[in-house]
């Protein structure tokens, strides 16, 4: 190699490395007991243990679970068919509806969720997975019809035609047609939610905010602030509720990149 | 997009698209309201009437359970108290991080692009911190930014022992911090959209300015960078938005606002208020002001998009 390409090589291994420093560090202090942490040597799976019986490590995971898919499915459903509808099934008025969509997508979720916390206690859905779920799809599905009506937009009007023409109504063209060739588009709207609900803690600690319906990140919180777990315990739960996201993550980063350049080609 | 009666049509059973046209249109306009009535409903109800909501109750003493109306005097209450322009300060200060990010971002692509033995791993440990929630980032920062922690060993390494103290103890470093830590999270994304961005160019650009006697450094000065235009305004405009709404859990858990408010942003401030002293109200006018702010920011990102066309 030349000079020039080990020097580059050298600054991308140094700035790796740098990056996944705090991952090592979850990962060694995770495998110490606190007395171990203290003397900064030693090897134990104390803080793992400490951690499952602590903390309901398994039901925070399936309350995650459980929010994450209903909230990412509602709003699959939401934004898929609005999608289609806004780029493709076009009716008087769709370019207002497509505007305050939009415009939907530039409230942070910080703006509403005082009211909304009020009218959700007069509902009784705090404490209850539904009110989140519904805070996370009010959030989530701008964006998602967006990004479903700018990938529908690229479907040719001939495809549409030919379905017609086999005697499909618009909602064949929509079940038949245009859902099967939007996987990768579905794909993106999936990587782009999961992350943001599996990590969020804002939502989770205000309207699941009882241990039997927490969420694993808002366990986490909670837990932090508590401070009745030892540090290495700590890490042990970071790196453990870090590693759905990566996975996902690492799956779909593909599609990751084609949600998040949306913005930018388009 | 009506039919298009020039089309040549296969032979079927059916009649001409052309001859249906009335009862399609018909069809697909009900189709279409069908369709996107749920959405429509969902972000009405629950994103839509909150807003409204959040204004009208900005104006008024709401408690949560009963609110008096002021009237707009509450906005002018808000302007004069030197809290409010402490927290925008704070909020100021770690806008100061985007373009620390976006250098950063397009350096690393940069250097990504020259496709050096092993470029896919580093790539993907640049990446993996964007995957990583902000309470697990604060768990971590913690540990980095204490007196015993990883940045102060970092720096007594490098012989900096001046540079080592408590980095959460005092306002201006606690907010350093999180800025840091700001940085380090979104280093990946920013990565990320120009790595895509640079995959967009031409090579036989390069080639030419290579030939023409152009630096290693003038290509991407002269070349990438102003080809590159739009993906830099599409990650400040991303980055910049992050700084306001997506640091919640990061201050949450790391310093919980503190120490003395140094690291109190709006949108923590807006829990604070609400969910901290009751004042639910402010919570709802300082929410309003935060919309206004990001508004403005995605506003100006739609005029330097369309101008840059």
């Amino acid at each position: 190699m030349p000079p020039g390409r080990v020097f580059i090589f050298l600054i991308l291994f140094v700035v790796s490395v740098v990056i996944m420093y705090p991952f090592y560090f979850m990962a060694v202090t995770s495998m110490r007991s606190q007395s171990q942490y203290e003397l900064g040597k030693g090897f134990s799976f104390a803080s793992w243990i400490q951690l499952f019986q602590s903390v309901p490590v398994a039901k925070e995971m399936l309350n995650s679970l459980i929010v994450c898919a209903c909230a990412i499915v509602i709003i699959l459903v939401l934004a898929t068919s609005a999608g289609f509808a806004l780029a493709k099934a076009h009716f008087r008025g769709h370019g207002f509806v497509l505007l305050g969509i939009v415009g939907g997508m530039m409230i942070p979720v910080q703006s509403i969720i005082i009211p909304e916390y009020v009218n959700f206690v007069g509902l009784h859905l705090i404490n209850n997975y539904f009110g989140a779920i519904l805070v996370y799809v009010a959030v989530g599905t701008p964006f998602a019809t967006f990004l479903m009506t700018t990938y529908f937009r690229g479907v040719p009007e001939e495809l549409i035609d030919a379905g017609r023409c086999d005697g499909l109504g618009y909602g064949g063209v929509f079940t038949r047609i245009a859902l099967p060739i939007a996987k990768p588009a579905l794909a993106t709207v999936v990587v782009l939610q999961f992350i943001p609900i599996w990590n969020d803690l804002l939502v989770g600690l205000l309207f699941l905010q009882e241990p039997n319906v927490r969420t694993f990140t808002v366990g986490l919180g909670v837990l932090a602030s508590s401070r009745v777990v030892s540090i290495p315990g700590l890490m042990a739960g970071s790196l453990l509720s870090t590693i759905p996201a990566a996975v996902i993550y690492i799956i779909f980063q593909r599609y990751l990149v084609s949600g998040l350049t949306l913005g930018a080609s388009k | 997009m009506s039919v298009k009666p020039g089309v040549d049509l296969p032979e079927t059973s059916q009649e001409s698209v052309a001859g249906k046209a009335p009862s399609f249109n018909r069809d697909r306009s009900r189709t279409g309201i069908l369709l996107v009535l749920p959405a429509a409903a969902v972000v009405s109800v629950f994103l839509l009437v909150p807003i409204g909501e959040a204004i009208y109750y900005s104006m008024t003493n709401w408690n949560g359970l009963s609110a008096q109306w002021e009237g707009p005097s509450t906005y002018v209450t808000m302007f004069k108290d030197p809290l409010f322009w402490r927290v925008l300060e704070n909020n100021a200060v770690l806008l100061l991080a985007v373009p620390v990010t976006l250098m950063c971002g397009v350096t690393l692509a940069a250097l990504l692009n020259e496709h050096v033995w092993g470029w896919r791993i580093f790539r993907a440990a640049i990446i993996v911190p964007t995957a990583v929630s902000w309470v697990v980032l604060g768990v971590v920062g913690i540990q980095a930014f204490a007196q015993n922690g990883m940045l102060n060993s970092m720096l007594g390494s490098l012989g900096l022992h001046f540079l080592e103290h408590n980095w959460l103890g005092s306002p201006l470093s606690a907010l350093t911090a999180v800025a840091i830590t700001f940085v380090y999270s979104l280093v990946g994304v920013n990565t990320l959209i120009f790595v895509t961005g640079m995959a967009t160019i031409d090579p036989s650009v390069y080639e030419a300015a290579r030939l023409d006697g152009a630096t290693w450094w003038q290509s991407f000065t002269k070349l990438t960078v102003p080809l590159l235009k739009r993906y830099f305004v599409f990650t400040f405009v991303i980055t910049a938005i992050s700084a306001f709404s997506a640091l919640f859990s990061l201050i949450f858990t790391m310093t919980s606002g503190g120490p003395n408010y140094g690291t109190t942003t709006i949108e923590f401030f807006i829990y604070q208020q609400a969910f901290g002293t009751g004042a639910f109200g402010t919570g709802a006018l300082l929410g309003i002001v935060l919309l206004v702010i990001l508004s403005s920011v995605s506003l100006m990102q739609l005029r330097l998009m369309s101008r840059s066309e």
